[in-house]
């Protein structure tokens, strides 16, 4: 009788421990996707809850902020500032991997560009001043715009024509108004996203055909909004990712 | 023991075992019900979100722009502010955010149109997110400026006169003859105001400032705009100092004499990528705009009074 009934009751019992173990691997899988899932949330609300620049004194947020941040990154911003982000100069687009900052490296200043970009047409966009066209606006004269060229290049420490340069200070201070936006030091003003023109790292390039050019035709640099398209807490890794990469790049460098 | 081995004999149907499955599926839906009905947009919280620093009414006043706020109030990275400072933040947005409420609540935008004007601006925003969001390529950005080249110069600029032969100082063929004989004297460089008073010339009018005639600088846009097209494009080719053919119209013949034209400067590629730009987009946000218009008006129920009903 015995003899007979083990074979039916093999298979049956292999069924049973398969379908035990298929039950545990289960339970594990869904405990493991749980567990994640609430790492995941609680690292996002972590990361929103917590000040920036106190992330930027946690290295434990600062890799979990890039490690979101980086592939948005790449899937959003790669595009024009570069998947290394040395930005393009030929299209006005800020080298940020040399720490060229329009609207200042705060993260918190970080953050708003990201959320609402720079003259996008979203209400709480960047939107406060343009280069304008000088020359074309007959504000100042084609000389006139040679000279000031010739003036920031005494700035940057470069070979000039001083003649020249002395009446492009004058430019810089009376005619054309400069100093305005640009500051009295020419270091450029966060406020405004003026851009430094004392060197050596430049939005639009720091030669002398270039600066002409930005002075003639003046310039117009955007950066769209992604708060609809990003969430908050990728926007804040991304926020931060920008701030720590270029540090990061010049310890490494180190 | 048998029971537990039909439990898990899938080949026998065990009552058990459905009522166990059963009781699972409807456990796993509840918690997914549960949580999606806790944690939805717009319903009831006791907690702040982390991307929040307040509820207000269940509404959100965001971390990014309470810190924003915060740096604009008082000039300081935020980092610096004081708890005081932050308080006083907190409250004015959450003060501005009652009165919001309060303004829906009281139906504001139905009345006042400063505030229909900015829902309505804040509408066409929002449909055109992605729209902005979306950066053109590069050769996108060629084929619309090859596409629209003539926009891409700079405006010109003229100082002319528009002078005319009037018919009812001459038969028509005279009149003619008048408006070349003038031309040729001044092609052969006679003084203006000695030809005008030569051969009886009058000012059209057309072009006047403060009720004089206008001698000084005019936009090329603003003669386009004064004047019909066959006097605007009479007016293009002409150099300092040129004269054009006699141009017959209703009023007399006309001749253009160009003292002075700066002709626009047409802007390669490169100079002009950030105008194309912002003009691709404005583009992109007009055709977006207008089929947000057709889709609300495909789902809206309009009734319009017979006298102008379609």
């Amino acid at each position: 009788m015995n003899e007979s009934a083990r074979p039916a009751q093999r298979p049956a019992a292999a069924r049973r421990s398969r379908l035990r173990l298929y039950a545990l691997v289960s339970v594990v899988l869904a405990l493991l996707i749980g567990s994640w899932w609430l790492h995941q949330r609680r690292t996002a609300a972590t990361l929103l809850r917590t000040e920036p620049n106190e992330i930027l004194r946690r290295p434990e947020l600062i890799r979990a902020a890039v490690s979101i941040g980086r592939p948005q990154y790449q899937r959003h911003c790669a595009g024009c500032h570069g998947s290394a982000l040395q930005g393009d100069s030929k299209r006005g687009v800020p080298d940020l991997a040399k720490n060229v900052w329009l609207y200042g490296n705060d993260p918190v200043d970080v953050e708003r560009t990201i959320l609402y970009g720079i003259r996008s047409g979203h209400p709480k966009a960047r939107n406060l001043t343009d280069m304008p066209a000088l020359v074309r606006m007959g504000q100042i004269t084609p000389d006139d715009a040679h000279d000031a060229v010739e003036y920031l290049q005494n700035l940057a420490g470069q070979p000039h024509d001083e003649a020249a340069a002395l009446r492009g200070r004058a430019i810089y201070y009376n005619k054309g108004n400069c100093y305005d936006c640009h500051a009295n030091d020419a270091r450029g003003v966060t406020d405004y996203g003026t851009p430094a023109l004392t060197g050596p790292v430049y939005v639009y390039g720091g030669d002398r055909d270039t600066m002409y050019q930005s002075i003639l035709n003046g310039r117009h640099g955007i950066c769209p909004p992604w708060v609809n398209q990003l969430s908050a807490v990728q926007i804040r890794a991304l926020a931060i990712y920008l701030v720590t990469a270029p540090r990061a790049a010049a310890v490494a460098r180190n | 023991m048998a029971e537990t081995q039909e439990f898990f004999d899938l080949r026998k149907t065990s009552v058990r075992r459905s009522m166990a499955l059963l009781a699972a599926g409807a456990l796993i839906g509840l918690l997914i019900a549960g949580y999606g009905l806790f944690t939805a947009k717009g319903t009831r919280s006791r907690g702040v979100p982390p991307e929040a620093i307040a509820l207000v009414n269940q509404r959100q006043i965001l971390r990014s722009d309470f810190m924003t706020q915060a740096q604009t109030q008082y000039t300081v990275p935020f980092a610096q502010t004081s708890t005081e400072q932050r308080q006083k933040v907190l409250q004015d947005m959450i003060n501005e955010e009652l009165m919001m409420q309060r303004g829906l609540e009281i139906d504001l935008p139905s009345y006042d149109p400063d505030v229909r004007n900015a829902l309505v601006a804040g509408v066409e925003l929002e449909v055109t997110a992605d729209v902005l969001a979306q950066q053109p390529t590069t050769e996108e950005l060629r084929a619309y400026y090859e596409a629209h080249k003539d926009k891409y110069s700079s405006e010109g600029v003229m100082q002319l006169r528009d002078l005319v032969v009037k018919p009812e100082t001459a038969h028509p063929a005279v009149a003619r003859a008048t408006a070349i004989a003038a031309i040729a004297a001044l092609r052969k460089g006679q003084p203006l105001a000695t030809v005008i008073q030569k051969f009886g010339l009058v000012d059209s009018g057309r072009f006047m400032d403060a009720g004089h005639v206008d001698t000084g600088d005019i936009f090329q846009f603003a003669v386009r705009a004064k004047t019909d097209d066959a006097t605007y494009n009479a007016t293009l080719p002409l150099k300092d100092g040129e004269i054009s053919e006699p141009l017959e119209q209703s009023d007399g013949v006309h001749l253009i004499v160009m003292i002075k034209h700066r002709f626009p400067v047409a802007q390669n590629f490169e100079e002009a990528t950030n105008r194309v730009w912002t003009d691709l987009k404005n583009e992109a946000q007009l055709k977006v705009n207008a089929a947000n218009i057709t889709y609300l008006k495909s789902r809206a129920d309009i009734i319009v009074a017979p006298e102008l009903a379609q």
